[in-house]
């Protein structure tokens, strides 16, 4: 297996050769700043351009098609087109907190961005309390949400805002909870250690049928935290216009925008991670022959693949199903899902107790 | 969950994309369709519209502007009224077709050019006539 | 008919003609609100559809018309009509707590020609802004630009909100009061005049209470073209034209009626070629619109793909009709006596090709979203409106059809070539949002059960009868009703014997629609007034006259 880990080793000895401890650190840090954002822009410009050539090919369409071969330069035109565009000045707007609020959802998806492991040592961050970070940091977000919200001044977005509030707190449950059950399966909460455990299978075959219940009642609540789909009531174009970034323009909308995408992404690299196998090439214990061809493919792009069917399976939903009413969504959280992932939780106790 | 089979399905059926500055002249227009008025000459450069006015009169926003001039006959000695300019606006025009069915003359008619984009709406005002144009002579015979 | 003669006879004010199943009565304006409300409760005689209210400026006088349906007799139509000498301070009594239609009818007569109605709750304008001078369907408006400016500034709030009321008290003297719209602690929102969901430039003030919808107000006028008052000047081709331009989405249909009623008036015997054209083209675009409709509803819940597949569908009419009538959405098609120019070679064979692929096509959108279970959970239990209610919103069409009320003109007075068709009217009786959503699917399976017959039937023949260069409608009152693709579109034409007409009043099904929605949508959700909008599938522009 070729892991990217080498290359990270290979850098940390290089500048050690020629640097303390503490310059050399301090050059890997701004490095690893500079090569997230970095991966965090044009993975959010990959993202709109698949989305928008997805979603056109579900509607018959033919989606971008007019920059580069197959439209594929469109959404860095469109990122160009929105940092020239104008920060409208808007009357009335608390300015602070208007442009707070942006900074702070793209800080929050970063801050998840960093602790996803992309390969074995690709992760900014590896507590081991990982899953408890990215459960923590990534509803960081909603408070974004809300500001963005409430500074507008604007009665779409304090709507949008409420909306959203309400959605992401009670989402928020059954994500963790559904976290929780594969914490419960691994008995670890380092993200890094999850992964390994995966070898030989990943957890949602390891955990069997409650890992599957967790599995599912994850992309949905996951799906429901991004906003999008079925769930994107906060932003409900045909009855906010815009929800909670309706006033928002230029960049600051772009935070937005690129925050939404990448959640999206997150989403489906913590599904990946926790479920998937991660970076983990598919391993059929026995299939020595096969493990070997599997294990031929480079694990960061087996973690791609992975998480790009998650993100395929959601645009899939976001482009078939229409939106939810609040009560509806409200209904199906403490209704539906919340009860059946405490459920799932006991099963899985049931499970790693007398199964495994 | 049937709709994600539909989609699913549409997902790879044929695109229905036209992709528009490409096919030009492939798939439309259709020879009915109204794009603009206009006044086919013959290679003589002479067409038939006798001045009248009947589409000036006929028409509902006051597209078609009929300029005409009084001329002496080289043959009969007399004044008769000839056409100097049609001047036709595209910009408010709404294609009605009521010049075109009330042409005693067929005279004027439609073709299906439909790509009127301009910079200023003074451009879209034409003369239709083209210039040094005649009367096509009713043969005697 | 015997017994509407009869009782009719019991009104000794009123003076009664009849022509061609039209009873016009004519009573003074003291006896209007008696009347009417006779014609209405009166249980054998039940004309409890308001079609139209339509103000007159008859030069000396000016007058009011209320055309009334009923649904005992549906074919026969009542033209009540009063009168008022004072054109300084023109009172009437106002019907609106007969019909919950007539109230915005009567702002619309107020509006254009300054009739004041009295104890009408809401006596505001309707389409113009409330500081416009001159009300211009008056033969003495006074159009100078001078006089009403092009405003530079937004309207006043205060005069947008205050509703005056006037009433007469027992004295006979004339009492003014204003009410307030809304009250001071509620938090109105504005959806439109720019908003993706209201189909149009249309203006909905909205109270809410958190996500719960208190009181509805529709603002119309934003995109009023005055197409009325233009038709007093232009001859009766050049009015056709216009009327493609009302509701855009069924513009055949309404084309269709006016011809109609202009033929009725020349009494032009049309072709029957030209009638089944017309039948074909008609049922064409009530397949567009509908899929349109269906379309923009999914997009108003969310689903954008649907809307998409609507859209993709709607192509290959809108292909159909290029092909043959030159024009897409603005098809110019029938003419008066005919139709313009003869169908298109290609035309059958399209249509035929048309009707098995929508058929598929209805199939996978009955999938896409009927099954869908969210969007079966959100249209359920949500929006009834009663059969009494629908008839007296006059809520036409498949909204007035899903609720149980059988008003399909085609079938009540077929016109043109659909008493050749065989073709079911599809009711529903519970007149909930789905059985709006649904109807509309199936009516586009019965659309296609009529072009499936008509198509091969087309008989031979001219396309179009003779008329004269110059159309001049012999003096007298028109009324043609066809069915347009959301409900009842009317055409009253009042000829003077003259090339143009005095008077033109088109019925928008749509104005009714908006005031459906203004009943229906109270205490519901914020997403489900706009999916209530997208179930009743109202076109602004056909308001906006």
């Amino acid at each position: 297996m070729f892991h990217l880990q080498t290359v990270t080793q290979w850098i940390d000895e290089f500048l050690r050769t020629y640097l303390t401890d503490g310059w050399a650190l301090f050059i890997e840090f701004i490095l690893i700043g500079v090569v997230i954002l970095a991966v965090y822009a044009v993975l959010a410009l990959i993202l709109i351009y698949v989305e928008r050539k997805i979603c056109a090919f579900f509607q018959c369409r033919l989606g971008p098609t007019r920059v580069g071969p197959f439209g594929i330069f469109q959404s860095v035109a469109d990122m160009v087109k929105i940092l020239l565009k104008e920060l409208i000045k808007i009357n009335r707007v608390d300015p602070r907190l208007f442009r707070l609020a942006a900074y702070l959802v793209i800080i929050a998806s970063i801050c998840t961005f960093g602790a996803i492991p992309f390969d074995k040592g690709i992760q900014a961050i590896d507590f081991n309390i990982g899953v408890f970070y990215l459960l923590a940091v990534s509803s960081l977000g909603v408070v974004g949400i809300l500001l963005a919200g409430w500074a507008s001044n604007n009665k779409y977005t304090m709507i949008g805002a409420m909306r959203s509030g309400a959605q992401l707190i009670s989402y928020e449950l059954s994500c963790g909870l559904s976290l929780m059950t594969i914490v419960m399966l691994s008995g670890t909460m380092q993200l890094s250690t999850i992964v390994e455990q995966q070898a030989y299978a990943w957890n949602i075959f390891r955990g069997g049928i409650p890992a599957i219940i967790a599995f599912v009642i994850y992309l949905i609540a996951g799906h429901a935290e991004t906003n999008r789909g079925p769930f994107d009531l906060p932003e409900a174009e045909s009855e906010l216009t815009a929800g909670y970034h309706t006033e928002y323009s230029g960049i600051q909308f772009g935070f937005f925008y690129l925050a939404e995408y990448l959640n999206m992404f997150i989403i489906a690299a913590i599904a990946t991670t926790l479920f998937l196998g991660g970076w983990m090439p598919l391993h059929i214990p026995g299939w020595d022959g096969f493990n070997q061809v599997m294990d031929f493919i480079p694990p960061v792009l087996w973690f791609f693949a992975k998480a790009f069917i998650c993100v395929f399976l959601a645009l899939w939903v976001r482009w078939t199903m229409p939106r939810l009413r609040i009560d509806q969504l409200l209904n199906l959280e403490w209704k539906i899902l919340m009860p059946v992932s405490l459920l799932n939780i006991v099963l899985m106790a049931i499970w790693v107790i007398w199964i495994i | 969950m049937q709709g994600m089979y539909i989609t699913m399905l549409n997902f790879i059926r044929k695109k229905v994309t036209e992709q528009y500055p490409e096919n030009r002249g492939k798939v439309f227009p259709h020879e009915r369709m109204r794009g603009q008025l206009v006044m086919p000459h013959n290679e003589n450069n002479q067409h038939k519209c006798t001045a009248c006015g009947i589409c000036q009169m006929n028409c509902p926003n006051g597209t078609i502007q009929v300029i005409s001039k009084k001329e002496v006959d080289a043959e009969t000695g007399k004044e008769k009224k000839v056409l100097d300019t049609y001047l036709y606006d595209t910009g408010s025009c709404i294609f009605c077709a009521l010049c075109t069915t009330s042409c005693p003359q067929d005279a004027i008619e439609w073709s299906t050019n439909f790509e009127h984009a301009v910079f200023t709406r003074s451009k879209l005002i034409e003369q239709l006539n083209h210039e040094g144009s005649s009367l096509i002579k009713k043969s005697n015979n | 008919m015997k017994i509407i003669d009869e009782l009719l006879g019991q009104l000794p004010f009123a003076t009664i003609e009849l022509k061609d199943k039209t009873y016009t009565v004519s009573v003074p304006k003291e006896k209007l609100y008696k009347t009417a409300s006779y014609l209405k409760n009166n249980p054998l005689l039940s004309f409890d559809f308001l079609m139209d209210i339509i103000g007159m400026d008859y030069g000396d006088t000016l007058g009011v018309i209320y055309y009334l349906s009923s649904t005992r007799f549906p074919s026969y139509i009542i033209a009540l009509k009063t009168t008022t000498d004072d054109r300084e301070n023109p009172l009437l009594a106002s019907i609106s707590d007969l019909w919950e239609s007539a109230g915005l009818y009567e702002r619309e007569v107020h509006d254009f020609l300054g009739i004041t109605f009295v104890n009408n709750p809401d006596m505001r304008r309707l389409f113009l802004r409330q500081d416009w001078k001159g009300y211009p369907l008056r033969k003495d408006y006074d159009a100078s630009p001078e006089l009403n400016p092009v405003p530079l500034c937004n309207e006043d709030l205060e005069d947008m909100e205050n509703m005056p009321v006037t009433e007469i008290s027992v004295e006979g003297e004339r009492l003014e009061h204003h009410r307030k719209l809304f009250e001071a602690e509620d938090y109105v929102v504005n959806f439109g005049p720019q908003h993706p969901a209201t189909h149009g430039v249309l203006h909905l003030r909205v109270a809410l209470d958190g996500e719960m919808i208190k009181k509805i107000d529709p603002n119309f006028g934003y995109i009023h073209r005055g197409i009325e008052k233009m038709c007093e000047a232009y001859t009766y081709p050049q009015i056709l034209h216009l009327t493609d331009r009302l509701d855009y989405l069924s513009g055949t249909i309404n084309r269709h009626g006016t011809c109609l009623a202009v033929e009725k008036g020349l009494e032009l015997e049309v072709p029957e070629r030209a009638h089944y054209i017309r039948t074909i083209i008609d049922e064409l675009t009530r397949i567009a619109s509908h899929l349109l409709g269906w379309g923009c509803m999914a997009m108003d819940m969310g689903s954008i793909t649907a809307f998409v597949y609507g859209m993709r569908d709607r192509e290959k009419i809108m292909d159909i009709f290029e092909e043959t009538c030159g024009g897409r959405l603005m098809a110019n098609y029938s003419v008066i006596g005919g139709v313009m120019n003869d169908i298109h070679p290609n035309f059958q064979r399209k249509v035929k090709e048309f009707i098995p692929y929508m058929r598929k096509m209805l199939k996978e959108h009955h999938l896409l979203f009927t099954g869908n279970p969210i969007a079966r959970d959100r249209m359920e239990g949500v929006g009834y409106l009663s059969k009494e209610q629908a008839i007296s919103l006059g809520a036409t069409g498949p909204t007035g059809r899903a609720s149980g009320w059988s008003n399909d003109i085609r079938k009540v007075e077929p016109y043109a070539a659909y008493r050749h068709a065989d073709f079911k009217e599809m009711l529903r009786t519970d007149g909930l949002t789905f059985d709006r959503y649904i109807i509309r699917l199936d009516e586009i399976e019965e659309s296609l059960k009529i072009l499936e017959q008509l198509i091969d039937n087309i008989p031979g023949g001219a396309y179009a009868a003779k008329t004269k260069a110059i159309i001049k409608l012999p003096e007298g009152e028109f009324y043609q009703r066809v069915e347009g693709a959301r409900g009842e579109f009317d055409v009253y034409i009042n000829s003077r014997g003259d090339k143009y007409p005095y008077r033109v009043k088109f019925r928008s099904p749509c104005m009714t629609l908006v005031n459906t929605l203004k009943a229906i949508a109270v205490d519901t959700k914020v997403a489900d007034l706009i999916m209530l909008g997208g179930s009743l599938d109202y076109v602004v522009p056909c308001i906006d006259r």
